[in-house]
């Protein structure tokens, strides 16, 4: 009897699983939860930097993420749109990963602006509060030019300048007219899903403060470079974009705030709280009721593997 | 040795849109052309050193930039004051024009990476051979995507209004169709599916089956468990019940999850990546040297 139990608990239809794992992680989309669980040390880092940059500064921002990965990517990016806005802080975003990654942010950008307008919040418009300095094939060549001569790295960009209505040259801008080279940008973002995370480290480090922005996979070897003091804040998975949306909403280490005991530096909440908390927030649920699921079905296939050695033995 | 290393905007750059930079381009496309030309007409036995010549100088020139002394708050109007400040100063102005070459050529093997599919697939589709239907799929999207994409690209730089949501046409709604309705979310359902597998993999496949096994589900499951909700109200508790005992304290998710990330993961991932550095170092000076004896040239 045991023998049979444990074989049917190791074989258990694959398609049963997967529509269990679809309905156990729709749920949470319908029916939106609260997950208490403490910002990672990387996110706060990232956050209390991000907030300690003086108003009206630029910073760079490498945009290496397509919809593949947007579970992971684009609550993070989102996130740091919604600071940088609230903030008055600009960007620069380019990309060296993936050809469609600019038209992707460009998109991002205008979903959230299309609802900073349905709430009476000024847009973060193109030229003014950032640019898009395009795609460039080759990630190596690209961010050793950046390191070395940052004007000549993005030479001859061109935007449409709103007020004239005329494609003028990207350093005439608001956003890159005080840049000269990288130094004078505050902080260095990459948001990437792939390889492009390590040449960065390697091409930009001590240029300028380097953050982080990795998908849930790329954790474990990100981390390294936080540990070791290379990059001053790291975000991890759709976790990173969930720790940044709970600090927005409610602080780093100041009153009724997220404590942080490894974390000295104090960041206040963002200045306006409307609809602060995303794409981060609605999913992250989801993916704790799959691996809750994960969690389950490793024993049940564990107890059943039990039963059928202890049914063997008995016969 | 001014050739690459121009500090003024010479002639490396181009103003985009202008007819200046178009000569520019197709010259050098036609001068690209004529170079390949003349290298598979080489000799063979000539042709290996022509190449290993080029990977040769190429490497040498990214080896120098990476280890050579840097100048240190360089201003426009410094002058190299001895021969290794020279050399400096050259590799320090040339960075951006030869990382321009690479972009270029990462972009031409791009155009190659093209030419190859669609010589393929058209093949395969013009003789009728088998999964011909799957080849024809392939050409339409080809060409739909890239039709709509430039035409999108050129109305939006001629009509900044449709770039605010304002007076689309046929090529704008085509566009968006294909690309945010259909690429974008053909890719995100391709990687969401991967979870259903790692799920099926995971109830079939990790099992106690020896010690091993056993510390590997083990710190899977705490790791887990502590990036959940349940790690607060477990901390929770072991705080209240440790009271002013230390030891106790250890027992905490999030401490053990800690200890398992400083003491084993990362110095593990620290010990792959410095292996993998040295294998990567190890075969760049082949390739680098010519040394790489596969593959014919």
């Amino acid at each position: 009897m045991a023998k049979i139990i444990g074989d049917k608990l190791q074989s258990l239809p694959k398609y049963w699983l997967f529509a269990i794992l679809f309905l156990v992680t729709s749920i949470p989309l319908f029916h939106p939860l609260s997950v208490p669980t403490p910002p990672d040390d990387g996110s706060a880092d990232l956050y209390a930097h991000l907030m300690q940059v003086p108003a009206g500064s630029t910073i760079l921002l490498a945009s290496d993420w397509t919809n593949s990965t947007r579970g992971d990517s684009k609550g993070q990016f989102v996130a740091i749109i919604k600071i940088l806005a609230d903030r008055k802080l600009k960007a620069a975003i380019y990309s060296t990963a993936d050809a469609q990654a600019p038209r992707v942010a460009r998109d991002t950008i205008a979903e959230i602006n299309a609802v900073r307008v349905k709430n009476g919040q000024p847009p973060y418009s193109q030229w003014n509060d950032w640019v898009s300095l395009g795609f460039y094939p080759s990630a190596e060549g690209q961010l050793s030019s950046i390191a070395t001569d940052l004007r000549k790295a993005f030479a001859s960009k061109t935007e449409q300048n709103p007020a004239t209505g005329e494609q003028q040259d990207v350093f005439e801008s608001p956003v890159l007219q005080k840049i000269y080279k990288l130094s004078d940008c505050a902080l260095s973002f990459t948001i990437t899903a792939s390889k492009t995370s390590d040449l960065t480290v390697e091409r930009l480090l001590h240029k300028t403060p380097l953050v982080l922005m990795v998908t849930g996979v790329m954790g474990p070897q990100t981390q390294n470079y936080y540990y070791s003091g290379q990059i001053v804040g790291l975000a991890i998975g759709v976790k990173g974009a969930y720790d940044l949306e709970t600090l927005m909403a409610k602080g780093l280490n100041v009153p009724g705030g997220i404590v942080s005991t490894k974390i000295p530096a104090s960041a206040p909440p963002l200045s306006n709280q409307t609809d602060v908390q995303s794409i981060g927030t609605l999913f992250y649920p989801p993916l704790q009721f799959a691996l809750w699921l994960l969690i389950i079905m490793v024993v049940i296939g564990n107890v059943g593997m039990a039963l059928s050695k202890m049914g063997a033995q008995s016969k | 040795m001014e050739f690459l290393a121009q500090t003024d905007p010479g002639f490396w750059f181009g103003q985009p849109e202008t007819m200046d930079l178009r000569i520019k381009v197709i010259g050098c496309l036609v001068f690209g052309f004529v170079l390949l030309a003349v290298l598979l007409n080489v000799p063979s036995r000539w042709r290996k050193y022509i190449v290993g010549a080029i990977t040769f100088f190429a490497g040498l020139f990214w080896i120098l930039q990476f280890f050579w002394p840097q100048p240190l708050h360089r201003s426009p109007t410094d002058l190299p004051a001895n021969p290794k400040e020279v050399v400096s100063f050259w590799l320090d102005d040339a960075v951006p024009v030869v990382s321009d070459f690479t972009s270029i050529l990462t972009a031409m093997l791009t155009l190659l990476g093209i030419f190859s599919l669609l010589r393929v697939h058209l093949g395969r589709l013009f003789k009728m051979q088998k999964d011909w239907a799957f080849s024809l799929v392939l050409a339409i999207a080809f060409v739909c995507q890239a039709t709509f994409s430039l035409w999108d690209y050129y109305d939006r730089k001629a009509n900044p209004q449709i770039t605010a949501g304002h007076g689309w046409h046929i090529q704008n709604y085509m566009s968006d169709l294909l690309f945010d309705g259909m690429v974008q979310q053909f890719e995100a359902a391709m990687f969401s599916m991967i979870a259903f597998y790692i799920l099926s993999a995971a109830y079939r496949a990790f099992r106690v089956r020896s010690p091993e096994a056993s510390v590997l589900l083990g710190a899977a499951l705490i790791v887990m468990l502590s990036y959940m909700g349940v790690v607060t109200q477990w901390d929770g508790f072991v705080k209240s019940m440790a009271g002013s005992n230390q030891f106790l304290l250890n027992f905490q998710l999030s401490v053990i999850r800690s200890w398992i990330k400083d003491f084993v993961q990362t110095p593990s991932i620290m010990g792959i990546e410095f292996g993998i550095g040295i294998g990567t170092i190890s075969m760049g000076l082949r390739l680098w040297l010519s040394l790489e004896k596969t593959g014919n040239i």
